[in-house]
């Protein structure tokens, strides 16, 4: 039980790194990415080739992790400097769909739809360690850097980007660099989730790193409270928990587990949004209809 | 010490006892649990129910033959095909359900949990995913259905027999269509065939008609399809939407009822492991004619595959309760190394010793909606 409750410690760690940094550009910046799969992926592949071709170190590889997906981060960072709303939500789609492609095209790299499978476990100074001490103390250090971050005079920019772009602009804020540094900080961030990820499955391919996977992180930042510090952090363990609490409701019948699961999952999402539409951690007078 | 003292103390040391005595009365008595990690919801949930379907009926004839001492039951978690719901499942299972044994499906869960069955030592077994990349991946992951490449390899004189050498393949670009393309590249002209086109197609694309215009160019004898669920479904009806009349053939499958019941899928062509189910062993006849009689339908080769898979389970527990010893991945791996053959539904099944199983194959065409096998 201890092994299966630290397995899902770890999973549930490593989306909360994703859903805090994806929180970052959503919540503080107002920049709508799909996308963030794609900068998880970029660090697991990053990650998992640093441990097959150097050595296993965990630290290595999410610095290579953080690397890779956070230099890329450009590539949402120019949309997001040009369009807005649902336009840019439009822009990242296409993103995600075109690294979707790339992943499983660029075999030497990526292992393609095969994907990279013995990825060595994570030693540290010669001792095999677990991930999910990693995965708290990552997690840990990026939601203390969004705290700090959110309280300066770079949070309170990205703050008043959301809010009200042309006004911030008009006051000599530097939206160009402001939109590109928050973009890099929540790739780079991503990219350290990917990298633990892949020394967590030692196996990674495309599949994990789909649109699927992209809404999932966004509902975890909603239904945990967009904007917030910890929101992400409980969407993460609420969209993770739950299923893996009704599997083990005992009469369920095998062909029926998943359908019956899905269904409660579902009617569970849709009651919190309707009594908690600012999410769990979010003000509760924000986001009800008030016509 | 007073006597009420003692007797409180001897309370409470039986009741911190009672956790840990309780497993070793429970081992004698608790079934053994046959994990499955299948899609149970999301687009592939069809293939969790033939999988599961299969499985459930060889527990059913295990138990009717008294078998083991212990009975089986199915502990099964929803992985929806995705890799990481395949390995919190198979954790759970491992560690919290005390899994004896656990059936996998699909490429990437099996990938994914193979490390898991490996550091657990407890056996994986696929019996739906044929990429040749499944093969070695560790001991402790074996394979009960026959691994693609041994299926085409088995294909190519039945299409040089019935005059279909040019042949074109429309593929998904994994190791599974990888490997169909390098065999037909190799082993069609020594067979006195042709690949005259080959086409890879997204594992997500939904539309076939530009591909189907290409492969008319290629005037192919027939057209081969290496894709797998739904998708398959969706080839079938673009190529034959777009023109293309040649006959389609392909691999195990295409033995989907979403296929075999389509219109467009009349006459496709297709390998699987041999199964007799009206001449072949008792133990094929009896489970077709068992299978018919609890779901209402002829079986298909994923049904097979998964009974087979438990019914090896159920064979190699036997022989380890005679000798009196534990049912455990090891034990489990000593036993089939040492057995080697096994009587299966569709006749002998050996396996080599990575835990790879070969066996005949046979070639089916869908007539009618139903499978008939041809050659």
């Amino acid at each position: 039980m201890i092994a299966y409750a630290a397995n899902l410690a770890t999973i549930v760690a490593i989306f909360a790194i994703l859903a805090a940094t994806l929180n970052f550009i959503v919540g503080y910046a107002g920049i709508f990415s799909v996308a963030h799969a794609v900068f998880f992926g970029l660090g697991a592949y990053a990650g998992a080739q640093v441990a097959l071709l150097l050595i296993p170190d965990p630290l290595l590889a999410c610095l290579a992790g953080a690397v890779v997906a956070g230099g890329l981060s450009l590539c949402l960072a120019l949309p997001a400097l040009r369009v807005r709303g649902e336009y840019f939500v439009a822009a990242s789609m296409g993103l995600q769909m075109m690294a979707v492609t790339l992943f499983s095209e660029a075999k030497p790299l990526t292992g393609g739809i095969g994907g990279l499978v013995n990825i060595p476990r994570p030693t540290l100074f010669g001792v095999e360690v677990s991930v999910l001490p990693l995965a708290l103390v990552a997690l840990a250090l990026i939601l203390l850097a969004t705290a700090l971050l959110q309280r300066g005079a770079f949070g309170r920019t990205l703050q008043a980007l959301r809010d009200a772009e042309s006004a911030a602009e008009a006051l000599g804020k530097n939206v160009a660099a402001a939109k590109t540094l928050a973009m890099a900080f929540a790739c780079a961030g991503a990219g350290i989730g990917g990298a633990l990820f892949a020394l967590h499955l030692s196996f990674v391919n495309v599949e994990s790193f789909t649109m699927d996977q992209s809404v999932l992180v966004m509902a975890m930042v909603i239904i945990g409270g967009t904007g917030t510090l910890w929101g992400p952090l409980v969407g993460a363990i609420i969209l993770l928990s739950l299923p893996s609490g009704l599997a083990f409701i005992p009469f369920i019948p095998p062909t029926e587990v998943g359908a019956v699961q899905q269904i409660v999952y579902g009617l569970a999402m849709t009651l919190l949004m309707i009594f908690r539409p600012a999410g769990l951690v979010g003000d509760l007078s924000k986001g009800r209809a008030t016509a | 010490m007073s006597g009420p003292q003692i007797a409180r103390r001897a309370l409470l040391g039986t009741a911190l006892a009672a956790p840990f005595a309780h497993p070793s009365l429970a081992q004698a008595t608790d079934p053994y649990v046959i994990g499955t990690l299948f899609p149970m919801s999301g687009p592939n949930a069809e293939y969790g129910t033939l999988f599961t379907n299969g499985a459930a009926l060889a527990i059913e004839h295990a138990r009717a033959d008294n078998m083991l001492r212990r009975p089986m039951r199915i502990q099964a978690e929803d992985t929806q095909a995705l890799p990481q719901q395949g390995v919190i499942g198979m954790t759970k299972l491992v560690n919290v359900d005390k899994a004896h044994y656990v059936l996998v499906g699909f490429t990437a869960v099996s990938k994914a949990v193979a490390p898991v069955a490996d550091r657990a030592k407890t056996i994986a077994v696929n019996g739906g995913a044929v990429g040749p990349d499944l093969s070695g991946l560790s001991p402790y992951f074996w394979n009960v259905i026959p691994l693609a490449h041994l299926e085409t390899q088995a294909f190519i004189p039945f299409l040089m027999g019935r005059n279909l050498k040019r042949i074109a393949l429309v593929y998904v670009d994994d190791p599974l269509g990888d490997a169909i393309l390098g065999l037909l590249r190799t082993e069609l002209p020594k067979a006195g065939g042709e690949l005259v086109g080959s086409f890879s197609v997204p594992r997500t694309a939904q539309q076939f008609g530009p591909v189907a215009a290409r492969v008319r160019q290629s005037r192919p004898d027939a057209v081969y399809i290496a894709s797998f669920g739904a998708q398959q479904a969706q080839i079938i009806k673009g190529m034959r939407d777009n023109g293309i009349r040649v006959p389609l053939v392909g691999y195990s499958a295409l033995s989907i009822p979403t296929v075999t019941a389509m219109p467009e899928a009349e006459g496709v062509i297709f390998t699987s492991q041999k199964f007799d189910y009206t001449g072949g062993s008792e133990v094929t006849r009896r489970f077709a004619t068992d299978f018919k009689a609890k779901y209402g339908s002829d079986p298909g080769t994923y049904n097979a595959n998964y009974y087979n898979a438990v019914r090896l389970f159920a064979l190699l527990a036997k022989e380890l309760e005679a000798e009196g010893a534990e049912v455990n991945g090891e034990n489990l791996r000593r036993t089939l190394l040492r057995v080697r053959e096994f009587d299966l539904v569709g006749g002998k099944a050996t396996f080599d010793d990575k835990g790879d199983m070969s066996a005949e194959i046979q070639v089916n065409e869908i007539r009618g909606g139903r499978v008939v096998p041809i050659a």
